[in-house]
């Protein structure tokens, strides 16, 4: 009979029950607050880690037309423009336009992620000759000249197929797809690359947006 | 017979009892009050008592520590002011900054000084350590204190990197962006810690916001933590030589 309910319980219950009362909430106060600490720890961190990012888009379409670009197409299937580069920085995009036809490349040093500028004479100074340069780019006679990105961070310096060739940057920039919308501007997705190269490859991406057809030829690398 | 007392009129007895409630002693014009004054002191208490003479000597060492202090008070009051002024907005901090040199009454002097200083900080607490360094004032019993430092040295450059970025001009945007790639090149962790720095994978407005609140928050109060305990060790492990 319990008259009063401070009293510890005796007897059969009392041998059973090892852990007193008081234990036992010291014990469940502990689990409790151990709990509470990792829980909240979690969700601190995740907390950190925004969920949701105001990043832009990474498609974007651009304020130019395919005939701005090309200057139409000509009979053997050439742009009349002959070859072009044109340079989207605040997209940082570089959309380049050779005998194969257009591709785009993504203007993010592969070094430490800044964005090299289009330069005419990017093989100046570098010791590198203009041969092995001419052999990159893919303009022909007389607009064979050297011609690439050069990033204003560091140094590093690229080919206009993108291959990097001097400075601190390991590896070539990537090529994003590049499409023709229905409108005749180009939709460029930043976020579906058709050319990786890793370091040390310096293969030439054979990718094109094809003149005649304004579909790409689907040749993609390393992807 | 002794003389009668002296009359005390209310308004003394007032002011007597309000001073005697902040200062429990008199003025420190003996070697015994002085040492009260500096126990009973929250601001004081941090000094030892007595100081050999030749301790506080300022040499050739310049009180590098001290300078770097007194920078960091300089940094606190002169950023306070500059917050007036500053929005971390990626379409408006330039535009602040601005503001802040060619609008603000004496914004130019205030921003220059914070820049200075926040310059002459990074120098100083560099030379501190080297000193510290080649003295061996990092050796025992001090050597709990030469840890401390080096974390303070972490803090004063975090403080000085993430304060570079806050004009958002092309210095500060692309000083990020190699940063934070800097960042990524970690095994493993690399990806997630730029996530976490920029608040995205893109440098923008959610990388300032999070750069802001790093320089005027958590950096300022995890360097005055550590400060706390840096002086509290030297205070307790005293010094040798000149500061």
């Amino acid at each position: 009979m319990a008259i009063n309910p401070y009293d510890t319980p005796r007897g059969k219950f009392r041998t059973r029950a090892e852990t007193t009362r008081r234990q036992f909430l010291l014990l469940m106060g502990t689990l409790a607050s151990t709990g509470a600490v990792i829980f909240g720890t979690v969700e601190v961190l995740k907390f950190m880690f925004p969920a949701a990012t105001g990043d832009a888009p990474q498609q974007f379409k651009t304020n130019f037309t395919f005939d701005e670009l090309t200057g139409g197409v000509d009979s053997n299937g050439k742009a009349k423009a002959g070859a072009t580069v044109r340079s989207i920085t605040a997209q940082r995009v570089s959309v380049v336009v050779d005998d194969g036809g257009i591709y785009a490349v993504y203007l993010v040093c592969t070094h430490l992620g800044c964005t090299p500028n289009y330069v005419p004479n990017v093989t100046s100074g570098s010791g590198v000759a203009d041969t092995v340069a001419a052999a990159r780019g893919d303009r022909s006679g007389s607009e064979q000249i050297p011609n690439g990105w050069a990033c204003p961070c560091h140094g590093s310096r690229y080919f206009i197929d993108s291959t990097n060739f001097y400075g601190p940057a390991p590896r070539p920039m990537d090529w994003v797809s590049i499409s023709v919308s229905p409108d005749n501007f180009f939709v460029i997705d930043r976020g579906n690359i058709v050319a990786y190269r890793q370091p040390g490859d310096n293969t030439a991406p054979q990718w094109r947006l094809l003149l005649n057809s304004k579909k790409d030829n689907g040749k993609t690398l390393g992807v | 017979m002794s003389a009668p007392p002296r009359e005390t009129s209310p308004v003394r007895a007032f002011v007597d009892e309000v001073w005697g409630s902040i200062f429990r002693h008199g003025m420190p014009t003996t070697d015994k009050v002085a040492a009260r004054t500096a126990l009973t002191n929250f601001f004081l208490h941090i000094h030892p008592v007595r100081v050999k003479k030749s301790a506080i000597r300022v040499s050739y060492t310049l009180c590098l520590g001290g300078l770097s202090f007194f920078l960091f008070i300089l940094l606190t009051i002169t950023g306070l002011f500059l917050m007036f002024y500053y929005i971390p907005s990626v379409d408006q901090a330039y535009q602040n900054i601005k503001d802040l040199q060619f609008v603000a009454t004496f914004g130019l002097v205030i921003r220059n000084m914070h820049r200075w200083a926040a310059h002459g900080m990074v120098i100083t607490v560099w030379l501190h350590m080297a000193r510290v360094f080649y003295q061996g004032a990092y050796k025992p019993p001090r050597q709990f204190n030469w840890a401390i430092g080096t974390l303070l040295l972490l803090t004063t450059l975090l403080l000085s990197f993430s304060g570079y970025l806050l004009p958002w001009d092309q210095l500060a945007v692309w000083a990020i962006t190699v940063g934070t790639n800097m960042a990524k090149y970690a095994p493993i962790a690399g990806p997630y810690t730029r996530y976490l720095l920029l608040g995205g994978r893109q440098v923008a407005q959610g990388a300032l916001i999070r750069f802001y609140v790093l320089h005027v928050i958590a950096l300022p109060l995890i360097g005055f933590l550590l400060m706390v305990v840096h002086f509290w060790r030297v205070r307790k492990d005293g010094f040798t030589g000149g500061l």
